[in-house]
């Protein structure tokens, strides 16, 4: 793929765009609405979690739904879970002297992960991710996209034919 | 509702697959009075089973039955099972397809005459022209509704945003940029809707405004009392008599048990994987390679046009989604012109996918795809404008189709094992088309693009090819098979060599006129 120097919105600015400094998207911490295996086991669902926001890392995407999106993985495979992450431990302790979670630099850990993209661990989180996040109707907003239309006719009177005012 | 016909009805044409080939065939011969049983591996949906759902439509309507693919591509890394995105149901890929249909140019028809034998490819000249298929492309666009040509009358659909943004950048860089001939209704047109602009004619279009075999040729062919549709019934093999004539199909019917029909002719049209599949699986005997085999071709040249994407990330909106699916194409490089360091042309042709298919397909395979730029692309989707890139894909010996020699399928059946590599052509194409779309994107201000590389074949063609000479092709210039009088082949598999342009409207005139060759041999008692 291509890795060219690029241009970025910043996170306050996603944010802004997307309405979700409105609706408190930033009450990221709060635990009341993770799933139950997350509660019984706080110690893993936070390791899982710092995993999973560097798979797919965006700022304004609350923690349950990170964590909503492994439950079938966890109640399926727990085990091997704990595994991976204790693999993934080891390696951190080896390059950095610390676990995984407590790597504060995004890009050693980012560097870390490269390791192990290829163990089945790794496909399984972030498969059960990709569904989680992108596939999910209640995080569209957050990324502008509008999902099923038909039942409001399309866009075919909802401006498709717009003139981007940019170009 | 279907009428019933009888399995030891012999005065049958028994057609296999109700996709573009076979379910125009079914309609075509129908209207003209003759009889069939259409077999449909998969099954019958509704416009209510339609839903705007990128993955609950792939999962409810694909074929998911194992098939492997093998060679050295990142296609074969990230999709060992998935080598193609087909459909398994009545009305097969017209279903999922996104209508474009646009006519194959002059010269696509003789690449071989054109740029004379090229080293490690099997490209041959066709067995027919563009005159020839003229009429039939004519009578295609009508049945099928498509828009921006003089036998509808019918209007394009206008401008989408993402179409604007796009065709801008064309004039930047003084590209070739029109609005796409989609087989999409612009006004009621056939009985049929028109569009809505939903966004979503990759997943089956609700409104029926998209032309699909699923509501319009089955349907009508149904409606004649001249046809049988039976879905959920695989096609396990072609029985022959001792003359080596089709007698019939042996298949598994709904309720997993095997039955034979008998046919006056049958008609193969269950897509380039499974066609070439269904004639090596009929091995027998007297066709130890299987039928329609003496050229050793079938299952050879299997091409799926080199593709892969383009999507560029701006500081804007753009919302692509808002659209028909493929609203325009940049047709500056779709001539052949080596000196770009490739034979046949390309299209760029815009196409937007939804969030779900662009987390899979940005950067697909298990190991690919995540981390922090991967995140920021993603949250750049509403500010992004984006090509399916669509090239000429040289005919290989070697891209084929075989049989697995030991794994089976539920049916019993050797899973089909697909071989796909690039030419060195196609290589250099697909990143000459790289480069152009990164100059057109970034002329009006992109920022980033990625290259996407290509994901699961949507258009698969060649393996059992027509050619003049029984020597060097599986049919002749007819579909019909130049070893079997009575076997016809009805779909893309068909085709001498991909072309730039999506396969379906040539797939639909080429059965057109197939249907015509038929109907006017049985009256003569010829078959
Ligand atoms: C996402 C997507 C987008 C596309 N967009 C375009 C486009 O814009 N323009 C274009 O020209 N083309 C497009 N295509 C391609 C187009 O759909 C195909 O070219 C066309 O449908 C092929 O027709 P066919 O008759 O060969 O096969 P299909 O339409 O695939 O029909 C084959 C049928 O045969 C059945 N079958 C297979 N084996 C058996 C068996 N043994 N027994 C019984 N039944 C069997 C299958 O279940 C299927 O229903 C697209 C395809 C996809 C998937
Ligand atoms: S955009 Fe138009 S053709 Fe495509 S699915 Fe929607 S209504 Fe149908």
């Amino acid at each position: 793929m291509t890795a060219s120097p690029r241009v970025t919105l910043s996170r306050r600015r996603f944010l802004s765009l997307t309405g979700a400094l409105a609706a408190g998207g930033l009450a990221l911490g709060a635990t009341g609405l993770w799933p139950r295996w997350a509660l019984a086991e706080p110690a893993l669902a936070r390791r899982l979690l710092r995993l999973g926001r560097d798979i797919y890392p965006h700022e304004s995407i609350e923690d349950r739904y990170y964590l909503a999106s492994l439950s079938p993985l966890l109640e399926e495979q727990r085990d091997a879970v704990a595994t991976g992450l204790d693999d993934l431990d080891r390696r951190a302790r080896a390059a950095h002297g610390s676990d995984y979670a407590g790597i504060e630099d995004d890009a050693e850990r980012e560097v870390l992960l490269q390791e192990i993209q290829h163990t089945p661990f790794f496909a399984q989180v972030k498969g059960n991710l990709l569904m989680g996040i992108y596939n999910n109707p209640d995080l569209w907003p957050l990324f502008g996209y509008g999902g099923s239309s038909w039942e409001q006719g399309g866009y075919r009177h909802r401006g498709f034919d717009a003139t981007p005012d940019w170009l | 509702m279907s009428r019933q016909f009888d399995l030891n009805d012999d005065g049958l044409v028994v057609i296999i697959g109700s996709g573009a080939g076979g379910g125009t065939l079914a309609n075509e011969l129908a209207q003209k009075g003759i009889r069939s049983v259409v077999l449909e591996a998969g099954k019958r949906f509704t416009m209510e089973d339609i839903e705007n759902d990128e993955w609950g439509m792939f999962n409810k309507i694909s074929w998911l039955d194992q098939r492997n693919l093998v060679g050295p591509s990142r296609l074969a890394e990230d999709f060992p099972h998935l080598p193609a995105w087909i459909v398994k149901g009545v009305g097969g890929s017209t279903i999922h397809w996104a209508g474009v249909a646009m006519r194959f140019q002059e010269h696509e028809f003789k690449m071989k005459t054109l740029n004379g034998a090229i080293p490690g490819a099997n490209v041959e000249d066709w067995p027919l022209s563009l005159q020839d298929l003229e009429p039939y492309y004519a009578l295609a666009e009508r049945k099928m509704g498509v828009c921006g040509t003089e036998a509808t009358g019918m209007p394009f659909h206008g401008k989408s945003t993402h179409y604007q943004v796009i065709e801008a950048g064309a004039n930047r860089i003084g590209a070739r940029c029109e609005q796409a001939h989609l087989a999409i209704n612009t006004r009621p047109f056939d009985g049929r809707a028109p569009c809505q602009v939903t966004g979503f004619c990759m997943q089956g279009c609700r409104f029926g405004a998209k032309w699909s075999t699923m509501y319009t040729e089955i349907p009508k062919a149904e409606a004649t009392g001249n046809v049988e549709v039976r879905p959920n019934c695989m096609a396990l093999r072609i029985e022959h008599d001792r003359d080596g004539k089709a007698t019939g199909v042996l298949y598994v019917d709904a309720d997993g048990v095997e039955q034979f029909q008998k046919a006056r002719l049958v008609a193969v049209a269950a897509n380039s994987i499974e066609s070439p599949r269904l004639l090596l699986n009929s091995a027998s005997s007297l066709f130890p390679d299987g039928l329609a085999n003496s050229s050793g071709q079938v299952g050879k040249n299997y091409m799926t046009h080199v593709t892969g994407g383009s999507y560029a990330e701006f500081d804007h909106p753009v919302h692509m989604e808002r659209s028909t699916v493929v609203p325009g194409i940049v047709k500056e490089w779709d001539d052949n012109d080596p000196s770009r360091g490739h034979v046949g042309g390309y299209e760029l042709e815009a196409l937007h996918l939804g969030l779900p298919f662009m987390a899979a397909f940005l950067d697909p395979g298990a190991a690919n795809g995540w981390g922090r730029q991967f995140a920021r692309s993603m949250e750049n989707y509403s500010r992004m404008a984006g090509f399916w890139i669509c090239g000429e894909d040289l005919a290989l010996e070697t891209n084929r189709i075989t049989l697995h020699p030991t794994e089976r399928d539920p049916y019993g059946l050797p899973v089909p094992v697909v071989h796909k590599a690039d030419h060195d052509n196609d290589t250099r194409m697909r990143n000459h088309a790289y480069r152009m779309s990164k100059e057109l994107f970034t002329a009006i201000g992109a920022h980033h693009v990625n290259d996407l590389p290509p994901y699961p074949a949507s258009h698969n063609m060649g393996t059992n090819r027509m050619h003049a000479n029984a020597r060097d092709g599986v049919v002749n210039q007819w579909g019909q098979s130049h070893d079997i009088d009575n076997l016809f082949i009805s779909d893309g598999s068909q085709f001498t060599s991909s072309g730039t342009e999506n396969p379906t409207l040539t797939i639909v005139a080429l059965t057109i006129r197939q249907a015509e060759y038929i109907a006017e041999r049985m009256t003569r008692g010829e078959l």
